[in-house]
């Protein structure tokens, strides 16, 4: 009886440090792994964002046509506006779907204030959806679409991307689509040609990474955002009368 | 056992649905506009490991009161950044379950949000405090 009490008191004076070692050891474990998934999840996510851009970036630093910045839109209208006219702002993903029904609404509109210069238009094509939709579809257009700026025809290529958006969101944009826009778009001959390579090459896809990251920077997180003289505009509340209104206002 | 299992899982879940998508997790931490751009980066993108390491220990009963720590932790910042996006007047959605970004404002789901957050604080606030729990790893290795 007596050899049993001892040895039951020496197996938990034995168990007590064990104990503490062994919590001590499994929380060491946890903690490295957990630190060893945030270190890897991190370099797979930075990795995963900046390859695609990272071949073109050393092949031209070179902005498109009409932007306005390394990380800015691109003028739809230049030298159209009007003294005193407001700049409108206008944040697009080429899939997504309420930026097609916008177009379809108020392209018309937007476009004829931009032709007649009561608005300098500013188009940033943004591409996050891509991330969403597991594909690169927007930055494709994006990059293809600064190509069509170089050409001249920046805002018809916009609008026959937009009209040829697939009725599936995430279904994408091929390359032959790409380039069936550019040709709607009313880029033939030797123009065709040099957008053809400048698609091929990349050569914009760094500048359309930055239109996304400085966009975000700027507080834009959403796609259709508009932006009239840098105030967000209600979408909710967005009509043609109330764009008009809205122009006006801020027209000085 | 039901304030660990509750806030165990809903960290797996919530760190499950963001993990294969972290630059989207990113975005939607710079959407509360709270972080500098890279900084938000890092954070969207570590969170959901913290997340899911945390519930999962939190579900099997392991070292209960340093992972209920770590949630509880994880749930004020989580108060924070939604309560100062709403006072900011900001329309985002949370970004909780994956997605985020601004949204319209009558999409916003502040207040739910807060109440959702604030329960599983206190799910974690408990276990801190009462972490020995039945059927839990703790009780058969401790």
């Amino acid at each position: 009886m007596t050899s049993g009490s001892t040895s039951r008191k020496d197996k938990a004076r034995a168990a007590a440090p064990r104990q503490g070692a062994n919590r001590a050891v499994i929380g060491a474990v946890v903690a490295v792994l957990v630190i060893v998934g945030v270190v890897v999840a991190v370099l797979l996510g930075s990795g995963g964002a900046a390859t695609p851009g990272g071949s073109a970036t050393t092949e031209s630093s070179a902005l498109p046509a009409g932007a306005t910045g390394p990380g800015g839109g691109i003028v739809v209208n230049p030298g159209k506006a009007r003294a005193g006219a407001p700049t409108l702002d206008l944040y697009e993903d080429f899939q997504c779907p309420i930026c097609g029904q916008l177009e379809k609404l108020f392209g018309p509109q937007i476009r004829s204030m931009a032709a007649a210069g009561e608005v300098k238009l500013v188009t940033h094509t943004m591409s996050f959806l891509d991330d969403n939709l597991k594909n690169d579809s927007s930055l494709r257009a994006a990059g293809a679409a600064a190509c069509a700026a170089d050409a001249g025809r920046f805002g018809q290529y916009h609008d026959a991307v937009f009209a040829g958006q697939p009725a599936k969101e995430g279904q994408g944009y091929t390359d032959a689509q790409l380039q069936t826009f550019a040709t709607q778009a009313g880029i033939t001959g030797s123009a065709l040609t040099t957008w053809q390579q400048c698609v091929k090459s990349g050569q914009h896809t760094a500048y359309a990474q930055a239109v996304q990251t400085q966009s975000e920077k700027d507080g834009v997180f959403a796609t259709p955002t508009l932006k009239l003289n840098g105030t967000v505009l209600d979408l909710q509340k967005l009509t043609p009368d109330y764009l008009t209104a809205q122009v006006k206002a801020a027209t000085k | 056992m039901l304030a660990r299992l509750v806030l165990g899982v809903v960290l797996v879940v919530a760190g499950a649905l963001k993990v294969t998508t972290p630059a989207v997790s990113a975005m939607a931490v710079r959407a509360y506009q709270l972080l500098p751009y890279d900084v938000a980066g890092v954070v969207g993108v570590a969170l959901p490991v913290v997340e899911i390491a945390a519930g999962l220990l939190l579900v099997l009963g392991l070292l209960t009161r340093p992972a209920a720590v770590v949630g509880g932790l994880l749930m004020l910042a989580f108060l924070v950044g939604i309560i100062s996006a709403w006072a900011r007047g900001l329309t985002i959605d949370c970004g909780c379950f994956g997605g985020g970004g601004t949204i319209a404002a009558a999409q916003t789901h502040y207040l739910s949000e807060t109440l959702r957050d604030i329960g599983l604080a206190l799910c974690a606030t408990w276990l801190v405090v009462r972490p020995r729990t039945a059927f839990s790893l703790d009780r058969r290795l401790f």
